[in-house]
């Protein structure tokens, strides 16, 4: 009987030993090729609202409904040194939109009010050419729809806007479920010092 | 086509502009052109300006990743601890709250053990996927524990499990036939689950995440689908002690595995003669079968040890 237990005992001992080894292993094979830090990212030259030559398409807003946080962990950021800073921007104003008495579209693009202009110096009324305003986007009412990303595209306008997922607000789902709504996968998961590159999307046709 | 006043003045406003900005351009066809041809920069641009830095939030900092795996390995040390040495179900249960709060709702729910399932199949099985150490180490942890103490992240960490833990309310005892046959379902949930995961990209799914049912209350948002479904499983819950760890939890499967193999785990009254069965009625998870905890079934609630005659305050007032 003491045998019997003893054996047992002992078989035991060998299963546990060989199943801590089996997981030891898998993990330290899995640690080896671990690539630090990974992040959830717009890649900017997939996404419809700012991949070229996707014109005369509906805005993709689907980064707005489907992402797991209520508003939108993506927002539209406006890179300042590709930024036109020009007097009527595509991107600020619905440049289909009456003219008022400024001179200037009557209406705003954003449905949400969220980007700000504000000239920059001194502002010339005789010279609009020659006045420059800073296009800020208000990161608190942004909910990342893209009508600017779009609006903001080459030709018309110069790309400085695309959209990124802002990672102070996203909550790092297992599988982003904007990835598995989003037309283009451009929704990918990359190491976190590649997330904020600006993507030059004239060398991705 | 009459042409309405508005879109007339839209024309001229428009005509007027591309002569303003782009000189002689004014026959293109274009009804809007773009006004500079490159961004004006801060020499260009003058009177002091200076480009502002675009606003990049950072990740999570990564110490706070490891605090992460570290509080998982501390939790599940004291709960061990809580269990088999201290053998008190008040502070185990304090422990489970703790750990719903912090994993549950402050860091919302991700990363987790059940999840990590997915990542770890398509890391093992696509080379060009690596996943965080961090990831790693949250699904190795719960199982390297279970192979020497049993599922002593179930009872006293995960936080899918002490949501479902607060509402046991009036528990019934699934006859065994039943129970064994509906926990078969989370090995085909688990097969399902890694089948989904290893796909190709563009295929690929984690279901497991997809369909967690209480992951929308530790976000207070969430498809209107899922809350439902994860009010249903507490609403079932106060019946029917944790069904989704018993029945459909993916990582339950594995840790069900894993405990038969270990060493150490709840056992009720060691050196005592065992009669009453009173422990046997209190188990709300059918984990006790001949007044002896089952180790793979066993959630390491310690509800056996409270409702002991022969333990703790039950024992003191005798």
């Amino acid at each position: 009987m003491s045998d019997d237990m003893t054996r047992r005992g002992a078989l035991a001992k060998a299963a546990r030993g060989a199943a801590a080894l089996a997981l030891g292993g898998a993990a330290f094979h899995l640690v080896r090729k671990a690539e630090g830090q990974i992040v959830w990212n717009v890649d900017p030259a997939l996404c419809i609202n700012s991949r070229l030559g996707e014109t005369g398409v509906e805005v993709c807003g689907l980064c707005t409904t489907e992402c797991v946080v209520s508003q939108s962990a993506v927002r539209a950021v406006n890179e300042f040194s590709k930024c036109g800073r020009c007097n009527i921007c595509p991107a600020y104003f619905n440049v289909t939109s009456a003219v008022n008495e400024k001179g200037l579209p009557s209406e705003k693009l954003c449905p949400r009010d969220a980007i700000e202009r504000k000239p920059i110096g001194e502002v010339d009324p005789d010279d609009p050419a020659n006045n420059f305003y800073e296009y800020v986007i208000d990161e608190i009412k942004c909910d990342g729809c893209g009508k600017c990303v779009m609006a903001c595209k080459e030709p018309l306008g110069l790309g400085s806007i695309q959209l990124r997922v802002r990672h102070s607000l996203c909550v790092d789902c297992n599988r982003c479920a904007i990835s598995i709504a989003c037309p283009k996968d451009a929704i990918e998961h990359v190491p976190s010092e590649r997330a904020f590159d600006h993507v030059q999307l004239g060398s991705h046709p | 086509m009459p042409i309405r006043p508005r879109t007339a003045a839209l024309l001229i406003a428009l005509a007027g502009l591309i002569l303003l900005f782009a000189g002689g351009a004014a026959g293109q066809a274009l009804p809007y052109e773009r006004p500079v041809e490159v961004a004006p920069q801060e020499a260009d641009i003058g009177s002091g300006y200076t480009t502002p830095p675009v606003q990049k939030p950072k990740p999570r900092s990564y110490w706070l990743q490891v605090l992460d795996v570290v509080l998982l390995a501390v939790a599940m040390g004291v709960s061990v601890w809580l269990v088999l040495s201290r053998r008190s179900r008040k502070w185990v249960l304090a422990l489970s709250v703790a750990c719903l709060g912090y994993f549950g709702f402050y860091r919302e729910g991700c990363i987790c053990p059940i999840g990590s399932i997915q990542n770890v199949a398509v890391a093992l099985t696509d080379t060009r996927y690596s996943i965080p150490i961090v990831v790693t180490a949250v699904f190795f942890l719960p199982l390297l524990v279970a192979l020497f103490f049993g599922r002593a992240f179930c009872g006293g960490v995960c936080p899918l499990g002490a949501i479902q833990e607060l509402v046991v309310l009036k528990p019934v005892q699934v006859p065994r036939r039943l129970d064994r046959a509906l926990g078969l379902l989370k090995y085909a949930y688990l097969g399902l689950a890694v089948w989904l995961a290893v796909q190709p990209f563009a295929q690929r799914e984690f279901v497991i995440c997809r369909f967690d049912p209480f992951v929308g209350f530790f976000r207070r948002t969430g498809f209107a689908h899922m809350l439902y479904i994860g009010a249903a499983f507490l609403v079932v819950g106060m019946f029917v002690g944790r069904p989704y760890c018993r029945y459909l939890c993916p990582y339950g499967g594995l840790l069900e595995w894993v405990s038969r193999l270990a060493g150490r785990g709840v056992s009720i009254t060691p050196d005592k003669e065992l009669d009453c069965g009173l422990c046997q009625e209190a188990c709300p998870y059918g984990a006790i079968e001949e007044m002896r905890a089952v180790r793979p079934k066993c959630l390491y609630c310690a509800r056996c040890f409270a409702f002991c005659p022969r333990e703790g305050p039950l024992a003191a007032k005798s």
